[in-house]
């Protein structure tokens, strides 16, 4: 007898068993808190977007009158041990986190996304052969082939970063995808379409693909979290950008010698990735339960 | 009922093996029988006989592994890719679960008007005329639910979904596998009735495949029996119900339960458990268990033959001729 | 309380919390058991009937949902006590049988342990002495060669085989009463033949109470002596078995028993079919549930929820306002 009690599992059931007659239409409310986020991630890619015309001080100037001050009126987030304005190189910094993880995602997915799909449905020597070659690279840790290409690959640039870390990502997005589209690919209505006639693009794109995207979608927002986080840690490691290009990454790792005169400049740059990072999450799981039609809500 | 035409499918030495070498499994090991049109023939048997492996056979979902199939006298067990897509419209297949069996995030009108869609035969309004049609037909008001989606309706109501879908291009043949084995008693007696009155009026062929014998019984005219992997005994529904040539379709006829306080408790219950399909008996597959069995069941197996008209047997010691012999 | 009766059940409500509303999922129940007897509970999806038996097991979750009424287990109340409490019954007065083995056991302990995992921790014996009682109770349930299979995994076991370990694993510490809910749904018919009489003989082995809960009224038909019809939550009809096959008086029983297809039935057989559909719990109507869907509902049927009444042979009673004819009337007259 299992003292353990499933209690959602039970109400489950019986919610189950009453709506035999109409499953309520009712998906997950998405809720205020998912709109703050999406606000926030909106208003962190407006900045990102449109810093040139933004009443934003310039990134690099440095302003001797404020070396690693505190916040004031001229400097909102204060400064750095070069004048510069904090504020201003958060706001500059968001294009690299943006960049990196959108644009790295974009190629991960890109990639790693139709492979996976197509290896699931098909089967077969195709699956057999690619699935290895990924586990194979999944087995190599991603952070270490990318210090690695990073490191050798030089001048750096913001697209070398993109790319290295979006094709470093490939093999985890196409495990991801197969495993979602293996729990499809065999499911009645996919076997009823076959036999029905469709062709296997038709299949793919109406039977899989519509719902495939909702764990993919969840998937992406969380691995542009990663890769942001990424980016951070490769900055602390001499990595990504160059200076004076600002990065929150690079602006945690400069904080680490002056932490003691000036915390701010570990604090702004920490809470704009913490927050950035958050609400990709939450967005991400939210997504996930919203579409998740498979789940009875209570 | 005679009926001297050729056969709607003729199925001869059909076998379906899955792995290879030591662990390979024969779910079917070379079954051979006919459909003919018009009518309905119910397969029945317990879980690893195979039942559900020759339904998904004939509709080549598994390949199978040697034996013919003939659908209108054309053999398609080889048929591939593009040929075998123009097959598909003949045969169709109704799935055990209603729920999975349509696509949670589309709507019922796409639904039903997939396998139009697919092959493009009617566009606009006509289209539009047929899926409300074929809708009504099966008992789903296309007003109020065709833009609903799959996942807000029961398991009934799916179930007929899933027939007018198959319906949609009017095959001869309709393979039915345990459509109503997840379904409530109440939903279940809706669901074969409406099966009964589509296939009077779509001119439909029927494999009911199913492990309710009293379901099976109900909607067949035709039954055949099998155990792991072999069919046992066919013949005309009343006469096999009635009086069963082979021991295990007696004993599984002594297990069904009836819903009649009075039916007689107990019947000899067949004891022990089914072998297993890596490693079958040898001679007859039923020996095992069959309080019947003698020598020439583990020498020799034993090949349908007919008992009666229209009724054959795989057992060298059927109950009919042995009651006769007694007699 | 009546030293006869097992299990005593009054008024016995459980309403889910959701976001979609309050959902009856069981409303006013009430029944009593006795003991060595065979009750089953009948009904079809939605009716409750599962919930009913989690919730006089006492396994109700602890939030979101609302249990009233009283179920009196031996004597012991069940309802709006301890989990503390409830668990010292577990096992020892109660056990549940449920329907799919595969989740009941822990696919990754051996079947052994499962088995003896039970007796250490609530009859406290050595791990010998509950190895030997296992392999006993193993035996008991005609699981052939138990030492050999003592080791095995459920997987390794076929769906009777994991089902009879199951029940094994229900009685190791000898209950009073044994529930089995859909014991048998999803096994071959030879199978399920094997089970039922295994529980007949088990119950009378072990001198229990067993509730056979099912949807399926072959099960029931010849293994209990008194059953329960339950529908939208409700109990409509209760009788000895004999009498509600034969006399049932609530439309439901009947509609539910006609439309059974019977294998003495000729082929071809048109089915009597219930119009309509399951009510949904969520807005039930203050009539009778079944109402929209009866035959022989009046005004009154669908403005006022009939409660049960009884019928001339003791202990059957049904809910019905406009009952169908009793067999009993028409052959006195």
């Amino acid at each position: 007898m299992s003292e353990f009690i499933q209690e959602t599992e039970m109400a489950q059931e019986a919610l189950l068993e009453a709506s035999m007659v109409e499953r309520p239409e009712k998906n997950q409310p998405l809720g205020p808190m998912f709109w703050i986020c999406v606000g926030w991630l909106a208003l962190n890619i407006i900045g990102a977007i449109f810093a040139n015309v933004l009443p934003v001080q310039n990134p690099l100037n440095q302003d001797y009158n404020f070396i690693n001050s505190g916040p004031s009126l001229h400097h909102i987030f204060g400064t750095d041990d070069l004048g510069r304005d904090i504020f201003a190189r958060i706001v500059y910094g968001s294009r690299v986190s943006i960049a990196v993880g959108a644009g790295s995602m974009v190629i991960g997915f890109g990639i790693g996304a139709p492979l996976g799909m197509l290896a699931a449905y098909r089967r077969g020597r195709f699956d057999t052969f690619v699935t290895t070659v990924m586990y194979v690279f999944l087995a190599f840790p991603a952070i270490i082939a990318v210090i690695a290409v990073l490191s050798f690959w030089t001048p750096r640039s913001m697209l070398k970063i993109i790319v290295v870390i979006g094709f470093a990502s490939v093999p985890l997005v196409y495990r991801v995808i197969r495993t979602a589209t293996l729990a499809i690919a065999t499911k009645d209505y996919v076997i009823a379409a076959k036999v029905q006639g469709a062709t296997d693009r038709r299949i793919l794109m109406k039977e899989l693909l519509p719902n495939i995207a909702p764990i993919g979608i969840s998937f992406l927002l969380i691995g542009v979290a990663t890769v942001v986080t990424l980016e951070g840690a490769l900055a602390f490691l001499g990595l990504s950008v160059n200076p004076p290009t600002p990065s929150w990454g690079n602006m945690i790792n400069e904080s680490r010698t002056i932490l003691a005169e000036n915390p701010w400049l570990v604090l702004f740059p920490s809470l704009a990735l913490c927050l950035f990072l958050l609400c990709l999450n939450f967005i991400g799981d939210r997504v996930r339960s919203h579409f998740d039609v498979t789940e009875v809500k209570l | 009922m005679t009926d001297t035409t050729q056969p709607l499918l003729k199925v001869r030495d059909l076998t379906v093996t899955f792995g290879k070498g030591h662990h390979a499994v024969s779910a079917v090991a070379g079954i051979s029988f006919d459909i003919f049109e018009g009518e309905t023939l119910g397969l029945v048997g317990e879980s690893g006989c195979g039942k559900s492996t020759t339904g998904k056979a004939l509709m080549k979902i598994v390949e199978p592994s040697s034996g013919t199939i003939e659908l209108e006298g054309v053999d398609i067990t080889n048929q591939k890719g593009r040929s075998l897509r123009n097959i598909r419209t003949r045969m169709q297949m109704i799935f055990q679960d209603p729920i999975s069996s349509l696509n949670p995030r589309r709507r019922v009108k796409d639904i039903v008007a997939e396998p139009l869609d697919c092959w493009k035969t009617v566009e606009g309004d006509e289209r539009d005329v047929l899926i409300s049609d074929l809708l009504n037909k099966v008992g789903i008001d296309p007003a109020v639910y065709g833009n609903r989606y799959a996942r807000q309706f029961s398991g009934g109501q799916c179930q007929r979904i899933s027939i007018a879908r198959s319906l949609a291009m009017r095959p001869k043949m309709l393979i039915c596998d345990e459509m109503v084995s997840a379904l409530d008693v109440s939903v279940q007696a809706q669901i074969l009735n409406l099966l009964e009155d589509l296939k009077n009026e779509y001119g439909l062929t029927l494999l009911f495949i199913a492990h309710d014998l009293a379901v099976v019984k109900n909607v067949s005219d035709r039954v055949a029996v099998m155990y792991l992997g072999k069919i046992c005994e066919i013949g005309p529904s009343d006469v096999l119900y009635e009086a069963p040539a082979h021991p295990y379709t007696k004993f599984l006829l002594g297990a069904a339960l009836e819903a009649d306080p009075d039916s007689p408790v107990h019947g000899d219950v067949l004891e022990g458990e089914p072998p297993s399909p890596m490693n079958p008996p040898s001679g007859c597959r039923f020996r095992t268990r069959c309080p019947f069995a003698q020598e020439r069941c583990a020498n020799e197996e034993p090949l349908l033959r007919d008992v009666a008209p229209g009724h054959q047997v795989a057992c060298h010691f059927p109950l009919t001729i042995q009651s006769s012999a007694v007699a | 309380m009546n030293p006869d009766k097992l299990l005593v059940v009054k008024d016995l409500a459980t309403t889910f919390n959701t976001s979609a509303g309050p959902l009856p999922a069981v409303g006013g129940v009430s029944f009593d058991l006795n003991k060595n007897e065979t009750l089953g509970i009948v009904g079809e999806s939605g009716s409750g009937k599962t919930v009913l038996a989690r919730t006089i097991m006492g396994l109700q979750p602890r939030t979101n949902v609302t249990v009233t009424g009283s179920v009196l287990l031996n004597g012991h109340e069940m309802v709006g006590v301890s989990e503390a409490e409830k668990r010292k019954y577990w096992g020892t007065e109660v056990a549940m049988v449920f329907q799919d083995p595969m989740t009941s056991l822990n696919p990754v302990m051996r079947i052994g342990k499962q088995i003896d995992e039970t007796l250490r921790v609530r009859l406290g014996m050595s791990k010998d002495a509950a190895k030997a009682r296992a392999i006993e109770l193993l035996e008991l349930v005609g699981i052939p060669s138990p030492e050999q299979r003592y080791g095995a995994f459920p997987g390794q076991l076929s769906g009777g085989m994991r089902q009879r370990v199951v029940i094994a694993t229900a009685l190791a510490c000898s209950p009073k009463l044994l529930m089995a809910d859909e014991p048998t749904t999803g096994l071959d018919v030879t199978i399920q033949a094997q089970i039922l009489n295994l529980l007949e003989d088990l119950k009378e082995q072990f001198h229990m109470s067993v509730v056979l809960i099912t949807h399926d009224l072959g099960v029931v038909a010849t293994r209990t002596s008194r059953i329960v019809v339950m529908y939208a939550g409700r109990v409509v009809e209760i009788g000895t078995t004999r009498e509600v096959f034969t006399n049932h008086r609530m439309p439901y029983t009947r509609a539910l028993l006609e439309s059974s297809p019977k294998v003495s039935n000729p082929s071809h057989t048109r089915l009597v079919t219930i119009p309509g559909r399951p009510p949904n719990l969520l807005k039930l109507s203050l009539g009778c549930s079944f109402a929209p869907r009866c035959a022989y509902a009046t005004n009154q049927c669908h403005q006022q929820r009939p409660e049960l009444q009884s019928a001339e042979e003791p202990g059957h009673s049904f809910a019905c306002w406009n009952p169908l004819p009793s067999k009993r009337e028409a052959a006195t007259q």
